[in-house]
């Protein structure tokens, strides 16, 4: 006798966007990964059951989360049979034993994160692949690392140091341009000649499109986002709303940028070139609930300043060794 | 010294010999003393790992993997050939049962097996309709880690309600499915109570077992409930992943389990 059995009425996963964030990216647990540091696996373990009913403190990606199910709403209103939205996955090398705690913590804050791996030590690699994860965000900067050198968007989350209000009904994503949206390749020639060299290589270069960077996957799945609304003529209204935040000048090697943009048939919805300065004002105008940058000096100057700061471990600037995302804390508050 | 009173192994697995050995490969097979090996190799030597680790910490350790090997009917040369093998792989096999395919379920309850593992679902399937405990032997990649023995528990089967159960109709799933899914249950509790005590003479990190629980179909509150019933049950499970209607096989194909307990929940296509 044949086994018929029947399948879930299941959501592909390639057709969703795929954001899967870490535990510590989604909840404040200092003092756990204290304990674990200083005491160990078991200690650890011990506490986190004894405080299971006590839910974690939402954390650092809390505004994207709502932020990205409120687009959720708005597609499932002009799309009802699409599998094309957003899905957060949790996906964790914690230890089973903490799930009960973090599913009572999601249900406390209502999160909608209905799938998850808890994969008690072993490597999130196999498994970021295997839901097609778009974007991966996490605490733990070696992750990340680990992440993009297998070809993962992935961003180590650092929080504001103080609380900005930001949209709940727009999500507002912000990148950098070289190393994030674009590979390093004239950060290289900036770093090893310096800055008149870099806008004479960037002029001579304008028209040639520049090599794709780590995140480029993630603005584009942004964009057919959009065009869904765009779609359905809700250009103006949008709820996805996206933005370069450069260091590029817009008198000279900004250009390069935009047509290499326009090259892939990617747009963001504004482009601010600061000509060096520093980044961290303008982002607080723009409230955005995610910025990601390939420089630390520029992360932690946003979230100084109340931006939700990701560091995107990639390229040339890499060569001072990251700080923690609590290391970072330490030093603003 | 383990009070023999007090003993509660050993853990009794079944596998069929078909597994064990490749017999489809059999005219191609270059080694003429063996028989091919087949996809329960990988297994048996993780069960032996965890065994030779379990011994490690207690010499008199009586609760111990002991895997039986069970045939339909064959040749005597086959037989010998069987036999052989088991020898010339360093097997340790408990015991061999040669028997008719009628036989196959009385042989498998005399015995007081606590798993029969095999890799045909509706073999699987069968013997938990008759309410032997019986998971699916995961088909392994031959580059599979041997030190590590990994067990998947459905947490569909174990954390939903009764009524949620009933409710899988809906779904498409038969009567005798349903019923089978609640005697799976039964089966897989006193499965994990075993393995919840074995899994206890490890710690944390290092161990030669891992389990783990799969919800396929339900929420995320289902994987909670299968996880505080494991709990109960004396299991702390090592690793969860709730695919809320996601299909599986992307993550079994990560997680690489040797026996699957899914109770005739699980389409992997």
């Amino acid at each position: 006798t044949a086994l018929k059995i029947p399948a879930p009425p299941a959501p592909k996963p390639q057709n969703a966007i795929t954001i899967a964030v870490s535990s510590r990216a989604l909840f404040n647990m200092d003092r756990e990964q204290d304990i674990y540091e200083q005491q160990g696996m078991e200690d650890y373990l011990k506490y986190q059951i004894q405080h299971e009913i006590e839910e974690e403190n939402i954390h650092v990606c809390h505004p994207v989360i709502q932020a990205v199910e409120a687009v959720n709403t708005r597609l499932r209103e002009l799309y009802p049979d699409s599998e094309e939205l957003f899905d957060v996955v949790l996906m964790t090398s914690n230890h089973a034993h903490v799930g009960l705690r973090l599913i009572n913590s999601i249900n406390h804050y209502q999160l909608f994160i209905e799938r998850f791996c808890m994969t008690g030590g072993n490597s999130l690699i196999g498994y970021l692949k295997a839901y097609h994860a778009n974007l991966y965000l996490s605490a733990d900067s070696m992750k990340v690392r680990e992440a993009i050198e297998e070809g993962i968007a992935a961003a180590t989350v650092f929080s504001p140091g103080k609380i900005t209000e930001v949209p709940e009904t727009q999500l507002r994503v912000a990148f950098d341009g070289d190393a994030v949206l674009f590979s390093d390749e004239s950060e290289r020639i900036y770093k090893a000649h310096g800055l008149d060299k870099f806008f004479e290589h960037e002029k001579a270069h304008e028209n040639k499109p520049l090599d794709h960077g780590p995140l480029k996957g993630f603005l584009e799945a942004l964009g057919k986002l959009q065009q869904k609304f765009y779609a359905k003529g809700q250009r103006l209204d949008c709820p996805i709303r996206t933005y370069l935040v450069t260091a590029r000048s817009a008198a000279s090697s900004g250009t390069r940028a935009l047509k290499t943009l326009r090259s892939w048939g990617l747009e963001t919805d504004e482009a601010l070139f600061l000509a060096g300065a520093p980044k961290g004002p303008m982002l607080e105008k723009i409230r955005p609930h995610i910025f990601f940058d390939d420089q630390m000096f520029h992360v932690e100057g946003a979230a100084e300043l109340g931006t939700v700061a990701a560091h995107v471990p990639y390229g040339i600037a890499q060569t001072v060794q990251s700080k923690t995302a609590r290391d970072v804390k330490k030093d603003i508050l | 010294m383990e009070d023999k009173k007090n003993c509660t192994g050993p853990l009794m697995i079944a596998l069929q010999y078909n597994d064990l050995f490749d017999l489809d490969s059999i005219s191609t097979s270059t080694d003429t003393d063996a028989l091919p090996k087949g996809r329960a190799f990988t297994f048996m030597k993780a069960v032996q790992t965890v065994n030779e680790r379990l011994v490690e910490q207690n010499k008199s350790d009586c609760l111990l993997f002991e895997v039986i090997l069970i045939s339909k009917e064959c040749s005597e040369e086959i037989k010998t050939k069987i036999v052989e093998s088991v020898k010339h792989y360093g097997l340790e096999i408990g015991k061999f049962f040669f028997c008719k395919k009628e036989e196959l379920i009385n042989t498998l309850q005399s015995n007081k097996v606590k798993l029969f593992l095999s890799t045909e679902r509706d073999d699987v399937y069968e013997a938990l309709h008759t309410g032997i405990p019986a998971a699916l032997l995961y088909d392994q990649a031959d580059d599979h880690v041997f030190n590590q023995l990994t067990v998947i528990f459905s947490g569909d089967v174990i954390g939903f309600s009764e009524d949620s159960l009933d409710g899988l109709s809906e779904f498409g799933f038969s009567e005798t499915q349903i019923e089978t899914i609640k005697t799976a249950k039964i089966c897989m509790k006193e499965f994990a109570v075993l393995i919840g005590q074995m899994r206890r003479r490890f710690g944390q990190e290092n161990s030669p077992l891992c389990t783990c629980v799969l919800t396929s179909w339900g929420s995320r509150n289902v994987c909670a409930s299968a996880l505080k019933t494991l709990r109960e049950w004396g299991l702390d499970v090592d690793e969860a992943f709730c695919l809320a209607g996601a299909p599986c096989s992307p993550i079994l194909a990560v997680v690489k389990p040797h026996i699957l307990w899914d109770g005739g929940l699980l389409n992997m296509s």
